[in-house]
């Protein structure tokens, strides 16, 4: 006690003069000018494997660091040559294979100056093919590549061979990355093999060998990564705090005359992604500057900060479109939701355009279908949007054989089922802790609730979810469905094939099969829009799925940046474009 | 006779780490979202065509699950199908699932994270980097100034203490996640957006949690001890004392304080796992890459080697914790030892 009795007074003391010291220290440290961009990341990538990539903040880290041979041109919306000098030659040998036709740029090198050639892309190929390597998601992306033949006269020029024919093969091939074979297999062991062989999956004592002589090259690398021919390296990586990126000063791009192209460019020297995970913190941090662009804001920060004065002087708010619908979902293979006329009465219940107003603030977009009112080509405007209509869904359910008695909604069921009456009432299943979706699930059931229809609401852990309407645990789900504006691809969302997989709404119908598949075996022109625009009268008229409205992009970043742009397209910027307004010349390259 | 008391107590405090960590190892793969469903794209993602996709999909997860020896049985014994149709319970052996892992945690290897396939003991120990010294100096901070100013508080009554002790229970009732947004809330307010280019990233990345983690342990630790030390000074032998003519100061630090201490040690020692579970709130608050955050988000993402490493450490820190407890109470209150010694 009596050295608690003579230490403690002023231990109190002595470290709070130490911290005030340090406090101090760092209020007299010479005050230097950032270089780098702040970004904010709501996660850490988690790996930098560009045959991995597990969450989209990998995929925007691997794009700075490698190099693929085709890239997208945010703008424009296609996909345009990088690695590639030009778009490939298509060719198809009947119904069996689909051949594409590349040539590398002749600029084309890794950071040792050594040309990237077409063994480069065999090695990557037969590398994410290797069974003892951990590429199961890559070989899922790329299987359909099932052998490289290289043009033994000109070392950058190769063919694909391709199983099968469609639409997506050409953007599929093109997001290849290309590794370096000289660097991570000097020993070429994986020329032994042929890809079909790798694919076969036979293990052997040299593949174990190469595999681990693989992934200690590639642990040498910062934070494990392997390396690319990207514009960007990667200096350091603070697990789940900070990513640094520095622009190579001898990137081989810098040699390609291009003016004006969206693609192959990099004009930041250094980018910085901290990882912040909560929306609030992140927020503050954009407001005292620690960040700088704010991708993917929430709809309610994004107005505080837009209607604050002091945030509005030093920030800058841009706004987009997306491709992400959020949607309501109809297990069709229920009894009581098995027939059209039920499912287009509850989808009156949903008033989308007020749960736009309120989860978006008014931004954001309605849809007739899955496709974006942005593409006319595609969009069937003769169609009305589905209205919010309590009263009609009534009618229309009395229409379906519903019969309202102080029990609830009943029916008598269709010959075969072994009840003899159905009953409405409906589990409502959605993704727990997002406010969107709560405000979606609570109007539903209000509306449902007021028609005499009861709603068992079933708030589920974000995991559980999707392994739950997978497997068909709901009557009505609530989720998002990712667009893909290059493609228009229905059968895994729509196919009676696809059902216990991504049919989520479990809809079959032959018709509804056969004209996905028309559409995704066709390449864009006016029969594929007249297509489409059947295929949204079909879908409104079945209504597996009710779209309610399209989640605007929001990006929010410091006024000292130029070259900010949402784009509709993930991650909703460009970041090669970022540029600093005041320090530009002695920061950032032109 | 200590040792052999310390030696019982190290062993039991074996046995109940190893079936907790057990519990957690067979518990996890009653999981219905196995790796193989969120580590493969989804069948919208695939480029090729929908009647092939399927198939390849499954062949994919199968080459997961070898992968990640998940195609292995579970445990010993579990119902094996017999060619009649009929499943029935069997010996195994030890080529299963829970033997391998027992094995490669004796040998102190923690396993690999099924997202990253980084060691977990290495991602563990740079989580660890951040929050031991973090925690450890909020402890120590909230300890000592719990113990000058639940003493202060104690003493002889001054204008200043109802104040404080008002102060103290506001403060207490203030949620942790509330505390550290309005800390930074005021820091960003006050920094007018030139804090970073100033040099005040360190208070963002490291005082602000450190001040946050006090406040939110100081109340607690202080309001415990005054009041024990308020109730010390009314008991007999403190009347004793003062009679002989000891002074407050000696009385409070001499005679209270041993007595009061022993509350103040439980809820000490309680904290301690902290040291090595984290603070979560305060984490994903300031963006730090603690074990707090860690923790969540193996748990979120199904990371169990992760998530089981992560167990096993809070359980040794929380039964480690109550071994120092007993220790403690054996300095600070003589009459166990004593009691220990003659039973």
């Amino acid at each position: 006690m009596f050295f608690l009795n003579r230490v403690c007074p002023y231990a109190t003391a002595v470290i709070a003069a130490a911290f005030l010291l340090l406090a101090a220290n760092s209020c007299t440290a010479p005050a230097s000018p950032p270089v780098a961009i702040r970004i904010r990341w709501a996660h850490d990538p988690e790996s930098l494997d560009p045959l991995e990539l597990p969450n989209p903040q990998a995929v925007e880290g691997v794009n700075l660091l490698h190099g693929t041979l085709l890239q997208l041109d945010y703008e424009r919306r296609t996909f345009e040559p990088a690695l590639a000098v030009s778009l490939p030659l298509e060719q198809r040998v009947g119904d069996s294979l689909t051949l594409f036709a590349f040539q590398l740029r002749p600029q084309v090198s890794w950071d040792d100056g050594q040309p990237v050639t077409s063994r480069d892309v065999e090695f990557t190929l037969k590398l994410l093919a290797c069974p003892t390597l951990p590429y199961e998601a890559a070989r899922s992306r790329y299987g359909f590549i099932q052998a490289v033949q290289l043009d033994p006269t000109d070392s950058r020029r190769f063919t694909l061979i391709c199983t099968g024919h469609a639409p997506t093969y050409r953007q599929a091939a093109g997001t290849l990355p290309i590794l370096p074979e000289a660097r991570l297999d000097p020993q070429g062991r994986l020329r032994r093999f042929s890809l079909a062989q790798l694919y076969r999956g036979q293990t052997d004592t040299a593949l174990t060998a190469f595999a681990q002589a693989y992934q200690t090259a590639k642990g040498s690398g910062p934070g494990g990564t392997i390396p690319g021919c990207g514009p960007y390296e990667l200096m350091s990586w603070q697990k789940d705090a900070r990513l640094v990126f520095r622009r190579k000063a001898n990137w081989w791009a810098d040699q390609v005359k291009q003016p004006g192209a969206a693609v192959l460019q990099a004009r930041p020297s250094v980018l910085e992604f901290r990882i912040l995970p909560d929306d609030a913190s992140a927020a503050l941090a954009l407001e005292r500057g620690e960040v700088e662009v704010y991708p993917q804001m929430p709809a309610r920060l994004f107005a505080r900060l837009r209607q604050s004065p002091a945030a509005s002087r030093r920030l800058a708010f841009h706004t987009a479109s997306s491709f992400d619908i959020v949607t309501a979902i109809f297990n069709t293979q229920r009894p009581m939701l098995a027939d059209a006329l039920t499912r287009q009465a509850l989808s009156q219940l949903f008033d989308a355009s007020q749960l736009q107003k309120a989860t978006q603030l008014d931004e954001g977009q309605r849809t007739v279908g899955l496709i974006c009112p942005a593409d006319r080509t595609n969009y069937n405007d003769s169609l009305p949007l589905v209205a919010f209509d309590p009263a009609g869904a009534g009618a229309m359910l009395r229409r379906a054989g519903w019969r309202h008695s102080p029990a609830g909604w009943i029916r008598a069921a269709p010959a075969g089922i072994s009840r003899a009456r159905q009953a409405l009432r409906l589990a409502l299943r959605y993704r727990a802790g997002d406010a969107m979706y709560e405000t979606i699930a609570l109007q539903f059931a209000a509306a449902a609730r007021q028609l005499g229809i009861p709603i068992e609401l079933l708030p589920t852990e974000p995991t559980n979810f999707s392994e739950l309407i997978k497997q068909g645990s709901f009557d009505v789900c609530i989720r998002s469905i990712k667009g893909n504006p290059f493609s228009y691809n229905f059968t895994p969302l729509l196919h009676s094939r696809a059902i216990g997989e991504s049919n989520l709404s479990r809809f079959s119908s032959p018709a509804c099969d056969r004209l996905v598949e028309a559409i995704a075996e066709a390449d864009a022109s006016p029969r594929r829009a007249r297509l489409l625009r059947q295929f949204q009268g079909l879908f409104q008229e079945q209504a597996p799925l009710v779209p309610l409205f399209l989640v605007p992009t929001r990006l929010a970043a410091s006024k000292q940046l130029a070259g900010v742009r949402a784009c509709d397209l993930k991650p909703g910027y460009v970041v090669t474009a970022l540029y600093r307004v005041d320090t530009k010349a002695a920061t950032d390259k032109p | 006779m200590f040792a052999l008391t310390l030696l019982r107590q190290l062993l039991g405090t074996g046995l109940a780490l190893w079936a907790l960590v057990s519990a957690i190892f067979l518990l996890s793969h009653r999981d219905p979202t196995g790796p193989e469903t969120w580590l493969l794209p989804d069948l919208a993602e695939r480029a090729g065509p929908l009647r092939t996709a399927r198939a390849e999909q499954e062949v994919a997860r199968q080459a997961v699950r070898e992968r990640l020896g998940l195609n292995l049985p579970l445990f010993y014994t579990g119902r094996v199908a017999q060619p009649t149709g009929r499943s029935r319970w069997r010996w195994i052996g030890s080529h299963n699932q829970y033997h391998q892992w027992l094995m490669t945690l004796v040998q102190g290897d923690l396993g690999r994270s099924i997202r990253t396939g980084e060691p977990v003991g290495a991602r563990l120990a740079g989580a660890l980097r951040y929050t031991l010294p973090l925690m450890s100096l909020a402890l120590l901070v909230a300890a000592t100034a719990a113990l000058g100013l639940g003493v202060r508080l104690a003493a002889t009554p001054r204008w200043w203490h109802p104040p404080v002790r008002t102060l103290l229970v506001a403060v207490q009732s203030i949620p942790l996640l509330l505390l550290a947004l309005a800390l930074l809330r005021l820091l960003a307010l006050f920094d007018e957006g030139d804090g970073y280019a100033l040099g005040w990233n360190w208070v963002f990345s490291f005082g602000l949690p450190l001040v946050s983690l006090v406040l939110v342990a100081l109340p607690e630790l202080t309001l415990q001890l005054e009041a024990g030390l308020r109730l010390q000074l009314q008991t007999g032998y403190a009347a004793t004392a003062r009679a002989k003519g000891v002074g407050e100061e000696a009385l409070l630090w001499h005679h209270a304080l041993p007595n009061a201490l022993a509350p103040s040690i439980s809820q000490l020692t309680e904290m301690l796992p902290a040291l090595v579970s984290g603070a979560l709130v305060v984490e994903v608050v300031y963006g730090l890459p603690g074990v707090g955050r860690l923790l969540a988000e193996a748990a979120a993402l199904r990371d169990y080697p992760v998530l089981i490493a992560g167990v096993l450490l809070a359980g040794a820190a929380r039964l480690g914790a109550l071994l120092l407890a007993d220790g403690l109470y054996r300095w600070a209150d003589p009459r166990l030892r004593w009691h220990r010694a003659t039973a």
